[in-house]
């Protein structure tokens, strides 16, 4: 429990009566509070209640492990009258429930009650039984929707805590996969389980994130963008500094590079911490490629995120100002495209930016039953009769889409959204001042990148500050074979920085 | 204070490369020497190393301090104090001169009707947020744009050869006028710029976390960087001959301009302009920042608060020329004529008089700190 203010506890009541109408004086009369009173056939002189919150609960392990056995149970005659030890020889010897816990006070009972446990009150006791009965129905685990790979697998996390803790564990089988669950939110508590794996990560790090977690004290964390947004180095940045991911295997890896994974209840997106610029390139689909193709395709990745930060600002600063760059050929054509064209290029191409994000934004929200129209409206109207009736030139249309399907190219999606918006500064950088524009808003995102860091870690390392040992370069620009690849990314701060021994290279067959 | 920023011994590496090279590259210098200008320029290098050897003696002597701190110890705290001011002033003024220079060469060659103004504000607004950030983040930035550079020049010297325009002949005959043109050349010019400049890295190599292999950088990557820029020198001289170096602006642009390959590789010029924007935001921002140093080391005033009351007055400054041909004359002229006072003469009076008794403690226990 992390909680900055905790609330005064209420001692339990020796009175059953009295302890049922707490809890429901607490739960305001709802209806979905299910209490159940009961006689023992071992203690029939003393009553019991069953408590739980309908749904959150497993019916069928409530009737059979606990209903069934305490109804029917027989104990030794000693034990009957005193109330204490009942409780313990309850616990002991006839629920058959894995998770049992003991509560003193009403409102540990009520937490639990939320969290899908159920309460058993014994009369003439001042101690409580919690059992967990929980097992609500759940999503089944499906194809990952936001981070498709093409060979991998093909699982994703659902909403539910545990079972996206599971995913993990079924990948990484080692005991030192730490997992340390804070409840977060004043009102929701919603679990927030910190994975780390240990001897690997760097405690100091590890430290800090629960350290960070602990000060949160919202009302009500829905999705882990909340969390996010509380334990960021740096609130003013467009840049993320933590990693999403809904993929089990991308986040066991970066376990195994020595981070801290952080999952909350209710969201398949996990946030793994700390990341740098460069893992924003990386897809999980690097690694189980062969390295030559993965390099290749990493190499395109980087190039397609400077285009579509920078390519439809140096078309206006190239049609305004520098026509000289150009071709002859090349100048003339494009001038006799824009030659109907009644606006500047700078407002020419914010409004196709503008109606392209229009588009974009259209057809992640609209229902999905009307989604061809959006082909239609985006593809036909806006492209080629916009150019037929001459309010964009082609030349436009053609760098505005490709712009648009660089930008699809980023594995991670809070990278792409960011250039997105960077783009439209540095067009009007660029249709105001030409190249020297441009050259000004990317020296300013440049020093905005080498001034950040998540959770200590230099944001464009390890090439600024550069590594100082080479053999942190193999996973950066291009993914190295994995024989050679010897040591977890993040330099300076791990506790184990290698991840195999040397002279791993498969020796050359000879026939 | 605030919190000491350091950086490692490859950004220090770079942080000289990068900022020797500037944009001196794109220039002839040392073009009074006709056909020897390159022999010039490696003569000036050669010195440039003997001041380097100075200032690392000094900077030795208290290895943590910045120059700020080391005219207090040699000089005391009053007369130390007034000239760590003054030279702090002159790091604001030739930081200005880079900026003006910037809004110069963008009015004459990119944006012929933008106001001068508008191009020096950000260029300013650029490196005072790099400043605001830092030493480290100064160090960073220059480590990323170190590929950039290092690429166009790898690309503007393999097109030049490829293309056929280097003529060797061109720097014969050596010291046609015996040594003395050559000697005029390169002092007190060419020493004051670029290789005096170094000077400016006694502020800053406190800042370097490893202390005992600063030397060893400093002098392996000006050696290198002090024979790239008398290749640079040379191969300008090969293409366009000495005449011709000597009358066009920026002999570099004139250079790549003559690349024709394959019908296809001819608009290089962007790559140069790109060049030397780099080069001249690089001293900017550096100089910005070693005034801002100094400034707080001597007044005790934090670094933060300095960093827009410095920027505010470099720009101010950058006004104060009314045209070119006056910024040049006061460049060429003036500035050449004063500069040796800081980057020889305080130094050596520095290296004669030795630091005071009083910080003796003060200079090593700094040094222990660490």
């Amino acid at each position: 429990m992390t909680q900055t203010k905790k609330p005064a506890l209420t001692p339990l009541s020796p009175s059953l009566r009295a302890n049922v109408q707490a809890v429901n004086a607490r739960f305001g009369g709802s209806s979905d509070l299910v209490v159940r009173l009961f006689r023992s056939d071992a203690a029939p002189e003393r009553e019991l209640g069953l408590l739980y919150l309908e749904g959150l609960v497993n019916t069928d392990v409530i009737n059979e492990s606990l209903l069934a056995p305490l109804m029917s149970m027989k104990l030794p005659p000693h034990m009957e009258r005193k109330s204490d030890r009942l409780v313990e020889a309850l616990r002991t010897s006839v629920v058959s429930i894995g998770g049992m816990k003991e509560a003193a006070a009403l409102e540990e009972g009520l937490q639990q009650l939320t969290d899908g446990w159920c309460l058993i009150f014994i009369d003439g006791s001042t101690v409580a039984l919690m059992a967990a009965v929980g097992g609500t129905k759940e999503r089944a685990i499906g194809i990952p929707q936001t981070q498709t790979v093409i060979r991998g697998p093909q699982r994703g996390f659902v909403e539910e805590l545990g079972t996206n803790i599971s995913l993990i564990r079924r990948i990484i089988r080692t005991p030192d996969l730490h997992v340390q669950t804070h409840k977060i939110g004043t009102q929701t508590h919603s679990n927030v389980a910190v994975m780390h794996l240990h001897g690997v990560a760097d405690q100091s790090i590890v430290k800090e994130v629960y350290r960070r977690l602990a000060a949160i004290d919202l009302d009500g964390i829905l999705e882990s963008g909340y969390i996010e947004e509380y334990i960021q180095d740096e609130t003013f940045t467009m840049f993320p500094t933590l990693l999403n991911s809904e993929r089990p295997d991308a986040v066991a890896a970066g376990l195994l590079e020595g981070r801290v994974a952080i999952l909350v209840d209710g969201t398949p997106i996990a946030l793994v911490a700390p990341t740098t610029f460069f893992s924003f390139f990386q897809s999980p689909e690097d690694y189980y490629q062969r390295f030559d193709i993965a390099s290749f395709v990493r190499t395109i990745r980087y190039a397609a995120y400077v285009m579509s930060m920078l390519l439809p600002a140096l078309y206006i600063a190239v049609t305004t100002f520098h026509q000289e760059m150009l071709p002859t050929t090349l100048l003339i054509s494009l001038a006799a495209q824009r030659e109907g064209v009644p606006f500047p290029g700078l407002v020419e191409a914010l409004l196709m930016e503008m109606t392209f994000e229009v588009l974009r934004e259209a057809g992640l929200r609209m229902p999905r039953a009307i989604g061809p129209a959006i082909s239609i409206v985006g593809a036909l109207v806006l492209g080629q009769s916009a150019v037929q009736a001459g309010i964009v030139s082609a030349g436009m249309v053609i760098v505005v889409s490709f712009t648009a399907i660089s930008n699809f190219v980023m594995p991670e999606n809070n990278m792409a959204a960011t250039s997105r918006v960077i783009r439209f500064g540095i067009m009007i950088m660029a249709g105001m001042l030409g190249f020297f524009g441009i050259f000004i808003s990317v020296l300013f995102v440049l020093a905005h990148l080498a001034s950040l860091r998540s959770f200590g870690v230099p944001y464009m390392s390890p090439i600024a500050p550069g590594a100082k040992n080479s053999g942190l370069w193999r996973d950066v620009f291009v993914r190295a074979p994995w024989w050679s690849i010897m040591l977890r990314p993040l330099d300076m701060k791990l506790r184990n920085p290698r991840r195999q021994s040397s002279g791993r290279k498969p020796p050359a067959q000879r026939h | 204070m605030q919190q000491q920023q350091q950086f490692g011994k490859y950004q220090l590496a770079i942080l000289i490369i990068v900022f020797l090279i500037g944009s001196t590259p794109l220039f002839e210098l040392g073009i009074t020497a006709k056909q020897d200008a390159w022999i010039a320029m490696l003569v000036a290098a050669a010195a440039g190393l003997l001041l380097t050897v100075i200032y690392l003696t000094i900077h030795k002597r208290a290895p943590n301090a910045g120059l700020g701190d080391l005219y207090k110890y040699h000089f005391g705290r009053y007369i130390g104090g007034f000239a760590a001011m003054v030279h702090a002033l002159w790091l604001s003024y030739e930081s200005m001169r880079n900026v003006r220079d910037v809004g110069e060469l963008t009015t004459m060659a990119l944006l012929n009707f933008t106001p001068k103004w508008v191009v020096m504000l950000l260029i300013l607004a650029v490196a005072a947020y790099t400043a605001s950030k830092g030493v480290e983040v100064l160090a960073r930035i220059i480590q990323l744009l170190f590929p950039v550079v290092l690429f166009s020049y790898f690309l503007v010297i393999l097109l030049v050869f490829f293309s056929g325009l280097v003529k060797v002949n061109q720097l014969l005959p050596m010291m046609e006028n015996g040594p003395m043109p050559i000697l005029k050349a390169a002092f007190p010019n060419l020493l004051a710029f670029p290789f005096g400049q170094m000077v400016v890295f006694l502020v800053l190599f406190g800042h370097v976390s490893e202390k005992k292999s600063i030397s060893k950088v400093t002098y392996w990557s000006q050696i290198g960087v002090s024979l790239f820029l008398v290749f640079m020198n040379a191969l300008i001289l090969c293409v366009l001959g000495p005449e011709l170096a000597d009358l066009t602006t920026l002999p570099l642009l004139h250079v790549v301009q003559l690349v024709r390959l394959a019908n296809f590789l001819e608009r290089l010029d962007v790559v140069v302009t790109l060049l030397l924007f780099i080069g001249l935001f690089v001293k900017i921002a550096t100089l910005y920042i070693a005034s801002i140093l100094m400034v707080s080391e001597v007044t005790g005033w934090s670094y933060r608060t300095l960093v827009f009351p410095i920027g505010a007055l470099i720009y101010a400054a950058s006004f104060l020329e009314p045209n070119y041909t006056y910024h040049n004359w006061i460049g060429l002229d003036i500035t050449l004529k004063i500069v040796p006072i800081f980057q020889i003469g305080l130094p050596l009076l520095m290296l004669a008089v030795g630091i005071r008794k009083k910080y003796r403690a003060a200079a090593l226990g700094g040094a222990q700190s660490t």
